[in-house]
């Protein structure tokens, strides 16, 4: 096997990702190839995963198949710090919530040529940008929460739109009003408009809003919710938040749309209504496994998600979550995230010390 | 029907969980005799009798049903009307199927005693002369919000218990079985079930954790009914065992990487819960760094089994800590019925008494 290119080198990083673009779906061998060389490159250089692969006994040159990947729980990466070039500094640090267990975990990124690249083409080729719509994010800015990766892509993706995006939400403030002013104006151009938050706050928008008449966006229009609540709204299912969300935009179910992405990776699948099934970007991969046996679970079946993130570059490229999803023939299913929550009763666990801690250290959101 | 017709009952209905001798030092014990309900006794020159309570609220945990098992004897010890919250189903937890089987269990004169709800029962939850409840710190929280300024709440929260090897470099084989039953027994899920082995620094770690995981994985190829494994708790084990490989914590596996059992050696000697189901963390700790080390669990520490002798300057450092109980590997799952639950005296905190003075 030939020795893996530097990904450090930024030409290397600009090849990798032209060959990422020209990934085909079908292409086995080609996949092969580039998975094996990026498994190599995080082997040599990544010494957690090294020694994970090494307990499941894998190597670069012990490795069967794609299918065979160790994958780093997501839980690691508020442990350790995975990154990919020891000797250099990572320019960008993102951060998870921290809400599941009170201490954030960290991606580090060498830098965001690669993340900036291909999270606009994973949404452009799932065809969320179709018909140009002008762009509403829901979240703070890149400038005001500079370790968040969602806020991160929303400005790759404000800078590569066609029309005009705007943020809503600055210093904890979400700037409602204007924000409805604005979207009244707009639709009176009959342009399609694309509304993105977390669900959270999205929740928070139909609260603000709920005495004020819905409004009409015009045809081609759409909503892109992600994330979950993280304790910081009222929680609702997911078919009530469409339902109410297709109220209040006047949106068909199809056109609400959800991003299911994360700090730790750098891809991202789209799925489009309340049953709709996620699809990845030909440059990654999802499992749906059996933790039991670590193997992929059969069609119809249900298993915990586990991503080949071939755009990952900087980290590990395969990561285990504890997302619950169905198998199906095409994509996947997301039925939410399991519950690290067991019956423990009068047994102390890791929730029950940092509740308090983590309750707090979300503040509330404020609406102008 | 007496105190003393219902101890008979009951003993006879699950001889194994109750036994007759030790329910009656748990009535001699708490209430000074066992006709305390029935009669009027001497005590310290006056005639007392015991009150029972009409209406105990027993709010059970999801985790363990044996909890539950005890906080029911005792109201029918008493023959009190027992209300019983049972715990909502779960895939990853038998204790609502276990207390139902064991009500159905009992003698019909005990049984007419007990009524379950699946949901909290607000009219009955006020009307209860005691309300004793396990469960979460949160869950205990609120529902002491919903209790009257003059009812008795009596509240199991969160603890959690430890293992602590004397001589670890001396264990005998029998020692590393006494372990691992405390660690298999229940699953590991009850307050009792040691979280952590705790072992002075200089231990040889290598060898033990071989004759702990051949102890535990000896002990777990005897439990004819192995606990479930059901994909929330297969996630939780892999991914514990995959995060300390990741560490580079030494992790002892069975053959098979089956998941019964897990141990990881982590060397931060500082307490963090287990996922429970058969994993146990191995911890060194000197005793100058044992308070430190337990400081974010101290005051919940409910047992330390012990291997080997506990030598006074580490009891005096445990019992800093709050430990309510101290007893012998192997023995932690199984306290005697007189057992002091969170300190306290379990049955006798449920009456009332009613003295009567002689004549002057």
């Amino acid at each position: 096997m030939p020795a893996p290119r530097n990904f450090a080198q930024p030409a290397a990083r600009r090849a990798w990702t032209r060959e990422l673009l020209g990934l085909d779906l079908r292409d086995e061998t080609k996949w092969d190839a580039l998975t094996r060389e990026l498994f190599a490159w995080q082997f040599a250089h990544v010494p957690a995963y090294r020694r994970l692969c090494a307990a499941h006994g894998i190597t670069p040159q012990r490795f069967p198949s794609w299918r065979d990947l160790p994958a780093v729980p997501q839980q690691l990466f508020k442990r350790e710090k995975l990154f990919s070039h020891k000797s250099l500094r990572p320019s960008v640090t993102y951060e998870t919530s921290g809400t599941t267990t009170g201490e954030p975990g960290r991606q580090y990124l060498l830098d965001t040529s690669v993340y900036r690249i291909l999270s606009v083409e994973g949404a452009q080729r799932a065809g969320f940008f179709q018909g140009a719509p002008r762009l509403h994010f829901l979240v703070p800015s890149p400038a005001d929460a500079p370790h968040s990766s969602l806020s991160a892509m929303f400005g790759f993706w404000q800078k590569a739109a066609k029309q005009p995006a705007s943020f809503w939400m600055h210093q904890n403030r979400f700037e409602l009003s204007a924000f409805r002013r604005t979207l009244l104006e707009q639709i009176k151009t009959h342009r399609p408009i694309a509304i993105c938050g977390t669900a959270f706050s999205f929740v928070h928008l139909l609260d603000a809003w709920a005495e004020l008449p819905p409004l009409r966006l015009p045809r081609g229009s759409r909503a892109l919710e992600t994330g979950g609540f993280k304790g910081r709204s009222r929680e609702i299912s997911k078919p009530e938040l469409y339902a109410q969300l297709g109220r209040l935009f006047s949106l068909p179910d199809r056109d609400i749309w959800n991003e299911y992405g994360m700090s730790e990776l750098s891809s991202q699948a789209y799925a489009r209504g309340t049953r709709g099934l996620h699809e990845v970007p030909p440059w990654a991969r999802v499992l749906v496994c059996d933790p039991a046996t670590g193997r992929e679970v059969c069609l119809g079946q249900r298993g915990l998600v586990r991503w080949i993130d071939l755009a990952n570059i900087d980290s590990v490229l395969a990561l285990q979550t504890l997302d619950l999803a169905e198998r199906t023939p095409r994509g996947f299913r997301l039925i939410g995230r399991l519950s690290r929550t067991e019956p423990r009763g009068c047994s102390l666990g890791i929730e029950d010390m940092i509740t308090a801690e983590t309750r707090e250290s979300a503040p509330p959101l404020q609406i102008a | 029907m007496t105190l003393q017709q219902r101890l008979d009952l009951l003993a006879r209905a699950h001889p194994r969980l109750f036994p007759r001798a030790e329910l009656l030092r748990l009535v001699h014990s708490q209430l000074g005799h066992v006709d305390a309900l029935d009669t009027w006794i001497r005590r310290d020159g006056i005639s007392v009798r015991a009150r029972t309570p009409r209406l105990i609220y027993h709010v059970c945990a999801g985790n363990l049903a044996v909890s539950a098992f005890t906080s029911l004897a005792h109201g029918l010890l008493l023959g009190a009307r027992n209300v019983v919250k049972l715990p909502s189903e779960r895939e990853d937890s038998t204790a609502r199927r276990e207390i139902l089987a064991f009500i159905r269990s009992l003698p019909v004169p005990l049984r007419k005693l007990v009524e379950t709800h699946s949901t909290l029962d607000e009219a009955l939850f006020r009307e209860a002369d005691v309300i004793v409840a396990f469960g979460s710190d949160a869950t205990l929280a609120q529902l002491r919000t919903r209790t009257r300024p003059d009812q008795k709440f009596i509240a199991h929260g969160h603890a959690v218990s430890l293992l602590w090897i004397a001589e670890p470099d001396r264990l005998t084989s029998r020692q590393a079985r006494a372990c691992a039953t405390d660690v298999l027994t229940y699953d590991q899920l009850g307050c009792l079930s040691p979280q952590a082995i705790y072992v002075p620094p200089g231990t040889a770690i290598a060898m033990l954790g071989d004759k702990l995981a051949r102890a535990l994985e000896s002990h777990w190829k005897q439990i004819r009914l192995k606990p479930a494994r059901p994909l929330s708790v297969a996630a939780r084990i892999t991914e514990v065992r995959d995060v300390a490989h990741a560490l580079g914590h030494r992790v002892w596996l069975p053959s098979g990487r089956h998941l019964g059992w897990t141990i990881i050696h982590d060397p931060n000697p500082f307490f963090t819960p287990s996922p429970l189901h058969g994993v146990i963390y191995l911890r060194q700790v000197s005793l100058a760094r044992l308070p430190h080390a337990l400081a974010s669990v101290a005051e919940r520490v409910s047992t330390v089994g012990i291997a080997g002798r506990l030598s006074l300057p580490w009891e005096k450092a445990f019992l800093s800590l709050g430990v309510s109980r101290f007893c012998a590997a192997g023995r932690m799952q199984f306290p005697p019925l007189t057992w002091h639950h969170d300190g306290r005296p379990t049955l006798a905190d449920l009456v009332t008494w009613i003295d009567r003075e002689s004549s002057p």
